[in-house]
């Protein structure tokens, strides 16, 4: 394992009296293309936005890259691009000024903005549609903009919370090709999702998160164990299907 | 199915009521504002007995209650789950029975029951005689039938566009003729009224081509009936009817059309630009860059805007050709101040979950002092040039264009301090906002009513507080020449103003340098 591009130390989150991430702990190597899985409210954004710095945790440490995100956002900052689950674009800008407008945030002069937000529009498959307003996009392509907006300043690691979510499979090939090219140069992806095929695809690393803990981290084969990452995944989570005795009636087609 | 649809609405009325405190007490007040219309507008109809020509009257008001419903729905679609069809294009339901069933829908509410018992006020102003007093009553029904087939016919005719984006940008800029017209009456005709301008008299001439058209179609039915004219009533109710039956029959056609069709007029058209303005300033530069296109391009901003203007020009309007022009000049200047603090005063919440993108590049004080200082330049961009046309305009209009520093000089401070207070105001008092159906402009999230009301009187009391100065010297530098007096006042304005705007963003950046993270959550937690 190479040197840790994303360490997490007891980090732990509560809002009211639901603790929401209680205590995980989480070591990623520079270079890897890890996943973060896990059902549905089992703490997976919480703790990405903690570690990206958009949300404050209770307790514990992130260190990214080397950089304390708590004790030196600005620092941490710099060196990471986020994909949030939620669309968090500006609607009334066009693709193409969205992405130079990420760029120029981050710093960069805009000749330069605007010419990497060409070439990310065009790798992913947004060419056409720059010029139009993000308000007007369908999902896969405010993922895709998400996408280029994160990768705009070149980030050492990347974040990103259910990036295929509600994605086309045209648009998902597109952002998981990026995504592997990306992780090829040693560059660090750490993201979210519920979907096993996906993870154990791509990744290389997978950590299964529930109820805030951290249930089982390693490679893919160490946490398969020989079996499906959807078998682990039940095992480790339990399945919590019930209940379903009792609709008789349903499959008759006489109504 | 008319009654199931009936049914559905009234669980949804209910279900309003029980919803969260802030859908109950919309809830109540609209009732309340139903009950009032009812009875307003029954005392305002009864009135007319004895009046020179009820019918003429009546017939306005018929066709004012019209003009409402033609309007309403453009404003309120998606308030009421009941009036979009595609809400039920997956049921196998044949057209008719559908149509019956939604119309049944429109009429159960208190807006409708108040509509019917605040038209039968014609009972006791134009008809007369037993028959009068029943072709008033089949008129009144038919009257309100009319409305809700005619409002209808509008939702289903535009449905698709209310669900696009452009559609509903559209419809957010009819509030602005809308909050034109409601200043209108709420500032000049009371004058016009007290000067004795508007008289009965002055309805004479409407009526000649208003009795036509099926509002005034219904009046004057009453009123033949109760001359005695049974035949000319009965034609006039006969006409209506078959309005409403060929209205009806439009409104089933389109409706079994729009339930199958997607709406192709709103697709999207492409941005003029490919690049963002401003790129040698810096990060301040760059946030100028987007907010300014965001003030463009945004229905609420645009919005926003004309409301600023319309107020400005409504509050001046009871002085501006009086002795007294100078407390119009003064109001409507000190307002523009106001107006925009109160609006601009929430910006981060207002930016919503795009705010997160921002974030992640603000980093330290510098960083910070440039977006809002980039706020400010976007803001002041538009509103000095606004303002100042406006006072200028106002000045000239009063009779006295020597006069337009008065406005000029307020304009300029009062605009620095509301650019100021806002910067101010978005870092310490950042709220989520929520976009609700029927309004253009986003409110407060449940929950944060009373930050925003502090925003609001924050920006009213600061604005005023900190104009009064340049107010004062307007007054008390009376006996010094012009040409000194101008330009000093002026000048003096400008600096001040630009100082209060920029002490603004420096607060606003030390105020907001730790809390980057807690104004992000805020951001998050919007709708828009």
């Amino acid at each position: 394992m190479g040197e840790p591009a994303i360490v997490v130390r007891g980090l732990r989150k509560s809002f009211g009296t639901k603790e929401a991430v209680a205590g995980i702990d989480l070591e990623i190597a520079a270079g890897s293309f890890a996943g973060l899985v896990g059902p549905n409210g089992a703490g997976k954004t919480t703790s990405l936005s903690m570690m990206t710095g958009l949300l404050r945790p209770d307790a514990g440490q992130i260190v990214v890259d080397g950089k304390d995100v708590w004790a030196d956002p600005p620092a941490a900052k710099a060196i990471m691009g986020v994909v949030p689950a939620e669309a968090q674009l500006f609607e009334r800008l066009s693709g193409a000024e969205l992405l130079e407008y990420a760029g120029r945030l981050r710093g960069m002069p805009a000749s330069e903005a605007r010419s990497r937000a060409t070439q990310l529009l065009d790798v992913l498959d947004l060419a056409e549609d720059a010029r139009r307003l993000v308000a007007d996009y369908s999902t896969g392509m405010r993922k895709k903009a998400m996408l280029g907006c994160a990768l705009i300043h070149n980030p050492a690691v990347l974040f990103l919370d259910e990036p295929l979510e509600g994605v086309d499979p045209v648009s998902a090939d597109v952002i998981r090709r990026l995504l592997t090219r990306f992780v090829g140069s040693g560059s660090t992806v750490l993201f979210s999702s519920h979907v096993m095929e996906l993870v154990e695809q791509v990744c290389d690393h997978v950590s299964i998160i529930d109820q805030g803990h951290i249930v089982a981290t390693g490679t893919i084969d160490q946490v398969r164990g020989g079996k499906t990452l959807q078998q682990a995944f039940i095992d480790l989570v339990g399945s919590r299907a019930t209940g379903e005795e009792g609709l008789t009636w349903l499959g008759s087609s006489s109504s | 199915m008319a009654r199931l649809l009936v049914q559905l609405k009234l669980r949804l009325l209910t279900n309003a009521l029980r919803a969260s405190r802030p859908a109950r007490i919309s809830f109540i007040i609209s009732t309340v504002f139903a009950v009032l219309v009812a009875v307003g507008t029954f005392v305002v109809l009864a009135l007319l007995r004895g009046s020179a020509a009820p019918v003429t009257q009546t017939a306005v008001v018929f066709t004012v209650f019209a003009f409402g419903w033609l309007i309403l729905p453009l404003l309120v679609f998606g308030l009421d789950g009941t009036l979009d069809p595609a809400t039920l294009a997956l049921y196998p339901l044949r057209t008719r029975p559908l149509a019956v069933g939604l119309l049944a829908a429109s009429a159960t509410g208190a807006w409708p029951v108040a509509n019917v018992i605040g038209l039968l006020g014609v009972t006791v102003g134009l008809a007369r005689g037993p028959l009068g007093l029943l072709v008033a009553v089949v008129a009144v029904l038919l009257q309100v039938l009319f409305c809700i087939v005619l409002a209808r016919f509008v939702t289903t005719g535009l449905a698709g566009m209310l669900r696009s984006r452009r559609g509903k940008d559209f419809a957010a800029f009819l509030i602005i003729p809308i909050f034109a017209l409601y200043e209108t009456f709420a500032q000049v005709v009371p004058r016009l009224a007290a000067e004795g301008k508007i008289t009965t008299r002055a309805f004479e001439g409407i009526d000649r081509w208003l009795r036509w058209l099926p509002p005034g179609l219904a009046a004057h039915a009453i009123q033949d009936a109760s001359d005695g004219h049974a035949g000319a009533a009965l034609l006039r109710l006969g006409l209506l009817a078959a309005v409403i039956l060929a209205l009806g029959a439009l409104w089933i056609r389109s409706l079994g059309r729009s339930l199958v069709t997607v709406d192709t007029s709103t697709q999207s058209s492409k941005v003029r630009s490919a690049a963002l303005p401003f790129g040698r300033f810096g990060i301040g530069g760059t946030v100028a860059a987007r907010f300014l296109l965001y003030q463009r391009r945004e229905p609420g901003a645009i919005v926003r805007w004309c409301i600023i203007g319309v107020v400005m020009l409504a509050a001046s309007v009871s002085t501006i050709r009086t002795p007294a022009y100078h407390v119009g000049l003064i109001i409507s200047a000190v307002l523009a101040g106001i107006m925009l603090s109160v609006f601009q005063a929430n910006t981060i919440g207002l930016t919503g979950p795009a705010f997160g993108l921002e974030a992640s590049s603000l980093n330290g004080l510098r960083a910070l002092r440039g977006y809002f200082a980039g706020h400010s330049v976007a803001l002041a961009f538009i509103a000095v040039p606004l303002s100042l046309v406006l006072s200028v305009g106002l000045a000239t209009f009063a009779g006295h264009p020597g006069d337009w520093f008065w406005g000029v000089a307020i304009d300029l401070c009062a605009i620095g301090a509301a650019l100021g207070l806002s910067s101010l105001l978005s870092a310490t008092t950042a709220y989520p906002v929520q976009k609700r159906v029927g309004s253009p402009v986003p409110n407060a999230a449940d929950g944060y009513g009373s930050q925003a009301f502090a925003g609001g009187m924050g920006s009213l009391f600061g604005v005023l507080l900190i104009s009064a100065p340049v107010i004062l010297a307007l007054i008390f530098t009376h006996g010094l020449a012009d040409a000194v007096r101008i330009p000093l006042l002026v000048v003096c304005a400008a600096a001040y103003g630009a100082g209060l705007a920029w002490a603004g963003c420096y607060l606003a950046a030390v105020a907001s340098v730790r809390r980057i993270p807690e104004l992000c959550q805020d951001a998050l937690r919007s709708k828009l």
